[in-house]
């Protein structure tokens, strides 16, 4: 619980200008409880930003601001260099919002729900037609574009929840949990679209309370939990900051001994334990280092018969900084 | 301006689809106007009453021949006008009268009547209440009211003696003052030339009872917005947050207007009425789907959930619609009687029982007045309470 202490700090210096999204010192509060607690974050082009955290941690409220749907009590979003509130209109025009709760009517059929969003983000004509046809297929909607979405499955009425956030093109795409209560195959081509809008440049804000998530998209990630940024950076980072290194376990036979002193050489190496034929071995980033450790243990004499990486996740480090479980 | 179009179509398509507007905004009323015609359609061209009076009342006392003389007052000769006879008994044979169905009511006025009130002491008379209808009732709350003007008049009497007045000069203000109390308005009958037939009224009623459900609609969608999610994608739109309000306002304005416009035009064919001036008209229908769709924002500030709403738009509806006339007519003196005038229901179909009866657009200023009185007030309102939950 130590690790408290590590909270996180404001991003420092001006905006560079890849900054799509600038968050400062963003605080709201709902009667007496504190909500949001002065959390920042910068998100730039290109970029995918997670929010992980569990219920209640903030992570809707932080996006209500963030899109201006919610007045901020103190701190400042600035999406694009526009200031972001409840009555501005010019920042609006750049975020595609996905809401948490399912935001589609029901009496309208898929395309006509499509389109009059559309409409209302300002597009026309055949530059809306076509690109809401493009979206029906991403979102695998097509064959049921002229249904009334009240006969929509959970998962296809998430689906077009989610297509109509991105219909625009917005060089924001802001995403409350997607991918809650869709099922595994329906996910993953969920998670394949957002890889693929973030690759073409489009910055990315997501939240989640699923690990794996946050760990498969985000190219840095918050971790928030009562309304504070407990700590934010790349994956890597965030389980440095645990202190946690990566485990390898080696088993084979031949000559383990000197196997275990020419590992223990190694600069990624930080500790080997060696219990028969198998030895354990603490290393800084697995993935990167295990090319050199097979090699070098093999170079040594041992013979290699299985070969297991384990990883701290993003679980143990959330569990490390608020010593509660990400899932409750 | 093109974002408010798009909500407006958007939203009318969706309340035209989910049919439950078509239901309630003109097959119900419809329906029930067919109903309570045939339920009513009997009674259509009679009178209310003939209501007999069994009165004991002391010989030479000029106030409470006066006190009498106000029940003359209803008898009339328009087709609402009350039949009223007032038959002379002997004190003792009141009671009899009143229980045994020949008279409907009994009236017992005291020796001394006139002199106590004069004096400003106060006698009890005796209102016998026996079988009958409306008419009964109508005749009771006049006497009382005749009673209540006597006693205000006396204290000007006794002001008067006070001052050194004979007792004639006295007298004669006193039944001055009593004289020029107010007409007692019935919603029958009082002004004939406001007067809808039973059929006109029917129409008018159910027309303007159901068009605050018909606005609900619009502007509720609203609440059901916010409970569906979209609200808050819309939140998240390039576009000023006062254009989704409009556009419900819009919606409701334009839902009740085309409502009204059917259920008195197919009302008026089905039942034989002729509301009259067609301008004039459809001013009245413009104002009070104003006032309607105003008042509906309050409901939809004050409602915390889509069920609260949906109750909350059922009592007004009700209480403005039947307080407006909508099932049978109401009627009411002082304060509770200017509380049902300002309603806009009421007015409109006051209103239309000037249009009926021949008055154009020149003749509408007070009904008109009320409902955009009504109007901007329900607005402000609603702008100013406290919102509960769809963060207009
Ligand atoms: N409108 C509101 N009124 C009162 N309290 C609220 C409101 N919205 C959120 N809260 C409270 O603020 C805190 C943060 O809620 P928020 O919805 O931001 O959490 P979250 O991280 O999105 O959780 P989840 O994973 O469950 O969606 C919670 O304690 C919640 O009860
Ligand atoms: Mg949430």
């Amino acid at each position: 619980m130590t690790e408290h202490a590590t909270r996180h700090t404001p991003p420092e210096g001006p905006p560079g200008d890849g900054d799509v999204l600038l968050v400062t010192d963003l605080s709201r509060r709902f009667g007496d409880l504190i909500a949001v607690d002065g959390v920042s974050f910068r998100v730039g082009r290109g970029e995918t930003y997670g929010l992980l955290g569990p219920n209640g941690a903030g992570k809707t409220t932080t996006i209500s601001m963030v899109a201006g749907l919610i007045e901020a009590d103190a701190g400042t979003v600035t999406v694009k260099g526009h200031r972001m509130g409840p009555a501005r209109v010019e920042p609006k025009r750049h975020i595609g919002l996905v809401p948490q709760e399912l935001a589609i009517y029901p009496e309208l059929t898929a395309r006509e729900n499509l389109t009059f969003f559309g409409r209302l983000q300002g597009m026309s004509g055949t530059t809306l037609a076509s690109r809401v046809e493009d979206v029906l297929d991403v979102i695998g909607l097509s064959d049921r574009a002229k249904d009334p979405t009240k006969e929509f499955s959970g998962g296809m009425k998430r689906r077009l929840n989610i297509g109509i956030g991105l219909l625009h093109e917005p060089e924001l795409l802001i995403l409350d949990e997607p991918t809650v209560g869709v099922d595994p195959q329906s996910r993953n081509s969920i998670l394949e679209s957002v890889e693929s809008l973030s690759t073409a440049g489009m910055a990315v804000l997501y939240t989640t309370h699923y690990m794996e998530e946050a760990e498969r998209l985000c190219d840095r990630i918050g971790i928030i939990d009562s309304g504070l940024l407990q700590a934010e950076g790349t994956r890597d980072e965030l389980i440095r900051l645990t202190g946690d290194v990566d485990h390898i376990r080696l088993d084979g036979s031949g000559d383990t001994v000197a196997a275990e002193a020419a590992l223990l050489a190694l600069p990624a190496v930080e500790q080997v334990d060696r219990e028969r034929h198998t030895l354990h071995l603490a290393v800084h980033d697995a993935p990167t280092a295990i090319a050199e450790i097979v090699t070098e243990a093999t170079s040594a004499g041992m013979r290699l018969n299985d070969v297991q990486i384990t990883r701290p996740n993003l679980e143990s480090v959330f569990l490390r900084l608020t010593g509660k479980a990400l899932r409750d | 301006m093109r974002q408010l179009w798009t909500m407006t179509r958007s939203d009318l398509r969706q309340r035209i689809r989910d049919k439950s507007v078509v239901i309630f905004a003109i097959i119900v009323p419809l329906a029930l106007m067919a109903v309570l015609d045939l339920v009513i359609g009997d009674a259509q061209d009679e009178p209310i009453g003939p209501v007999t009076v069994a009165a004991s009342v002391p010989a030479g006392d000029d106030l409470a021949a006066a006190l009498v003389g106000a029940l003359d007052g209803l008898g009339g000769d328009g087709a609402g006008g009350l039949r009223v006879t007032v038959k002379d008994a002997p004190a003792e044979q009141v009671r009899d009268l009143a229980r045994n169905g020949e008279a409907q009511v009994g009236l017992i006025v005291p020796d001394g009547f006139g002199a106590s009130l004069r004096s400003g002491t106060g006698k009890q008379v005796t209102v016998i209440e026996g079988d009958g209808g409306i008419g009964t009732q109508i005749v009771i709350s006049v006497l009382q009211e005749a009673i209540d003007h006597l006693e205000a008049g006396s204290s000007s009497a006794i002001a008067g003696s006070r001052l050194g007045l004979t007792p004639a000069e006295v007298a004669a203000a006193a039944q001055s003052v009593a004289a020029a109390r107010p007409s007692i308005t019935l919603a029958r009958g009082a002004a004939s030339n406001e007067q809808l037939s039973m059929s006109g009224a029917l129409v008018a009623g159910q027309a303007g009872l159901f068009l605050l459900f018909t606005v609900g609609f619009g502007v509720l969608a609203l609440v059901y917005e916010r409970d569906q999610g979209t609200l808050a994608r819309l939140r998240s739109m390039p576009m000023r947050p006062g254009l989704v309000v409009g556009a419900k306002a819009l919606v409701a304005f334009i839902l009740g207007v085309v409502a009204t416009s059917i259920l008195l035009t197919v009302g008026g064919l089905l039942f034989g009425v002729d509301f009259g001036s067609v301008p004039a008209i459809a001013v009245l229908v413009l104002c009070v789907v104003t006032a309607s769709t105003s008042l509906m924002f309050i409901v939809a500030r004050v409602a915390r959930t889509s069920e609260q709403a949906s109750i909350a738009q059922s009592i007004v509806a009700l209480v403005l619609g039947i307080a407006g006339g909508a099932f049978f007519p109401i009627a009411a003196t002082g304060f509770v009687g200017t509380l049902l005038d300002l309603n806009p229901i009421s007015a409109f179909i006051r209103g239309l029982g000037i249009t009926y009866g021949g008055g154009g657009i020149g003749d509408i200023g007070v009904p008109v007045l009320i409902m955009l009185g009504f109007a901007v007030v329900a607005a402000a309102i609603s702008r100013v309470i406290p919102d509960r939950g769809a963060g207009l």
